[in-house]
């Protein structure tokens, strides 16, 4: 069957590899340049503090690094989906299925090297691109940010594990390549969106800071914002009077005539005792958010395999 | 005789749709078997239930001595081609040959490339732009090359022009008789589904008539034929024949009068003209039947069943 599963899908195989030859050469000659400006330059600007003016690469590759997001995706929907269902849309399962073979292990196998075909392939992508950003995510701090932490790291081989899952359990059971492939996008997708912009933020009790309205040294490192703003002294936002804002915030009443002079408003609101604050999952969380996420997608790459075994157990062919 | 097939109430629904009911036949070893009935009958049912592809909703199947079921050891001993003739588009017969031989614990590569030779279909292009002959034919030859005991075809004629379906049924023939001394019980059993009954008929020794789901008719060809007859004399009332025979079918002109019947003993009255029937008008004398009278006939064929249950 493993030979079968190779002569079926070397050529995809192979155009896989080439795609990601392709773009590690790209990434490999920019990468490297940009690594050589970060460290020619980051003795000086980092003593200055000036460094945010680095131009480390052109904007081209990071638009290519932040598309490489779609490669889990994309296996799921051009190799998970049709495993099965082109298989049953054009009869060829009842060759295969007619061998001596059982559907099980015909599912198992395919199942299997495609796995971990999508699982190697994100993660030797996601090993170039995080190399790439390494002098980046040094610069600006941004490795926990969205569209940052999902491209880098091991969740791209969760996410991979999981579209090649959701595709073949799609393919299974709308049992057409179309329905099959739509459902993988959207369920793909859908289920990416609620789990970076709402869920991530929870994974761990985030960590709270408070600071002046006047100075406000940010936590070190790349952080994971969960929620900022000003509070009142009894942890209440402040209520406005008008129309005027400081730093995104009402301005509270008893600082109202503040606003003839901006550079009294913040010493009014501190003296009445607003601060800001920042609730934050700490950048030493990168790693625990990372195993989590995986985990996550692979528990549920896991039970949608589950059901696609069931359901070829329990339907005739 | 040990039976190579043999089925007892076998049902199976497909939600509200009854495809097969309560079926049971017997099908001896070695014999080309031929499975006809109308369309919708439950030719593609039953033998989808036999290969193991579907479970029954109800009864039971002995094929080979064990239950239809997903165990390599019983897929090996079954070989089963699908109506529409499944074959991977863009692979070649070569690699087909391949995928068999990855998959099948005694496959006879040798026999595909050796056939498709003297048919002069090639190796090297992919199955998507072979003539329909030719992918039925290769398709045929990677079924036998799993050297299976049983061979379940569906409507493997249907795609084929007169001539492929000539070589078709000798390749079939040839596959089935009996091999050297090493094989025990003689060549493999075939049971074959097609609407060519005149063409069966040439190499099939068994019929199976399959109408409104069920089971009407299940013999050796031979038997049938000795069992039936056609009556042809001036019209009158067929009451004196119906008390000795079984009417299978009855037509009437304003002068004439036709019987289809299963004998039960000589027919007497001289007025009848006797004639021996072929394979094709008993098969169409049975399928009519049920077509005439779902009603009425119901009880009837159901009593016509019992009495051709009785002489296995």
């Amino acid at each position: 069957m493993t030979w079968v599963t190779w002569r079926q899908y070397r050529s995809q195989g192979a155009l896989a590899a080439a795609l990601f030859a392709a773009l590690a050469v790209a990434l490999l000659i920019s990468g490297l340049h940009a690594a050589q400006v970060w460290h020619s330059a980051s003795a000086g600007c980092r003593k200055d503090g000036i460094c945010g003016n680095l131009s480390l690469t052109n904007g081209a590759f990071t638009t290519l690094v932040i598309a490489t997001t779609a490669v889990p995706l994309l296996t799921g929907m051009f190799w998970g989906a049709p495993m099965v269902a082109h298989e049953l849309e054009t009869g060829t399962n009842q060759f295969a299925w007619m061998q001596s073979i059982t559907r099980r292990r015909w599912l198992a196998v395919r199942a299997g090297w495609l796995l971990l075909a999508a699982a190697v392939l994100a993660g030797a992508v996601s090993a170039v691109v995080t190399w790439w950003m390494g002098p980046d995510h040094a610069l600006n701090a941004d490795a926990f940010k969205a569209n940052r932490f999902d491209i880098t790291g091991i969740v791209p081989v969760g996410y991979a594990i999981f579209a090649m899952a959701l595709g073949i359990w799609a393919g299974m059971l709308f049992r057409r390549t179309l329905p099959a492939l739509a459902v993988t996008l959207a369920g793909f997708a859908g289920l990416r969106e609620l789990i970076a912009l709402w869920l991530r933020l929870h994974y761990m009790t985030p960590v709270t800071v408070y600071y002046k309205l006047t100075g406000s040294p940010p936590p070190k490192g790349s952080y994971l914002t969960v929620s900022q703003g000003i509070v009142g002294p009894g942890g209440q936002p402040p209520v406005g009077t008008g129309n005027y804002v400081f730093n995104g915030e009402p301005i509270p009443a008893v600082c109202g005539k503040a606003i003839q002079h901006p550079g009294s408003i913040a010493p009014c609101m501190t003296a009445h005792g607003y601060r800001e604050y920042l609730t934050y999952q700490p950048a030493s969380r990168f790693w625990t958010f990372q195993g989590i996420e995986t985990g996550i997608f692979v528990v549920l790459a896991a039970i949608l395999l589950a059901v696609a075994f069931w359901v070829l157990k329990r339907r005739d062919a | 005789m040990t039976a190579v097939i043999q089925t007892s109430g076998l049902t199976k629904h497909y939600g509200r749709v009854t495809a097969l009911s309560d079926c049971t036949l017997t099908v001896p070893e070695g014999r080309i078997s031929a499975l006809v009935g109308a369309n919708g009958a439950g030719k593609t049912t039953l033998l989808r239930l036999l290969a193991g592809l579907a479970a029954p909703t109800a009864g039971e199947a002995v094929v080979l001595g064990g239950t239809p079921r997903q165990d390599p050891a019983y897929l090996a001993e079954i070989g089963f081609l699908a109506q529409e003739i499944p074959l991977y588009r863009r692979l070649t017969a070569q690699d087909h040959i391949g995928i068999g031989a990855h998959l099948n614990p005694r496959w006879d590569g040798a026999l595909v490339r050796d056939r498709l030779a003297s048919l002069k279909i090639p190796l090297d292009r992919p199955a998507g732009t072979l003539s329909g002959g030719q992918r039925a034919q290769l398709a045929l030859a990677l079924t036998l090359a799993k050297r299976p005991r049983l061979l379940l075809l569906d409507e493997p004629l249907a795609a084929l022009d007169p001539l492929a379906r000539q070589n078709f049924l000798a390749s079939l023939a040839e596959a089935a008789a009996p091999k050297g001394e090493g094989e025990v019980g003689g060549g493999l059993a075939i049971v074959l589904s097609s609407h060519l009954i005149a063409d069966i008929e040439r190499v099939c020794d068994h019929l199976i008539l399959l109408a409104a789901s069920r089971v009407q008719l299940c013999g050796d060809t031979e038997t049938l034929l000795a069992q039936h007859r056609v009556l042809t004399g001036p019209r009158k009332d067929t009451t004196a024949i119906a008390r000795t025979h079984l009417i299978v079918r009855e037509d009437n002109t304003a002068r004439q009068t036709t019987l289809l019947v299963k004998l039960n003993g000589p027919v007497i009255d001289p007025t009848w003209t006797v004639d021996e029937p072929n394979l094709e008008e008993i098969v169409l004398g049975y399928m009519s039947q049920d077509e005439a009278g779902h009603g009425v006939g119901r009880g009837q064929a159901a009593g016509r069943l019992s009495a051709i249950g009785g002489d296995r």
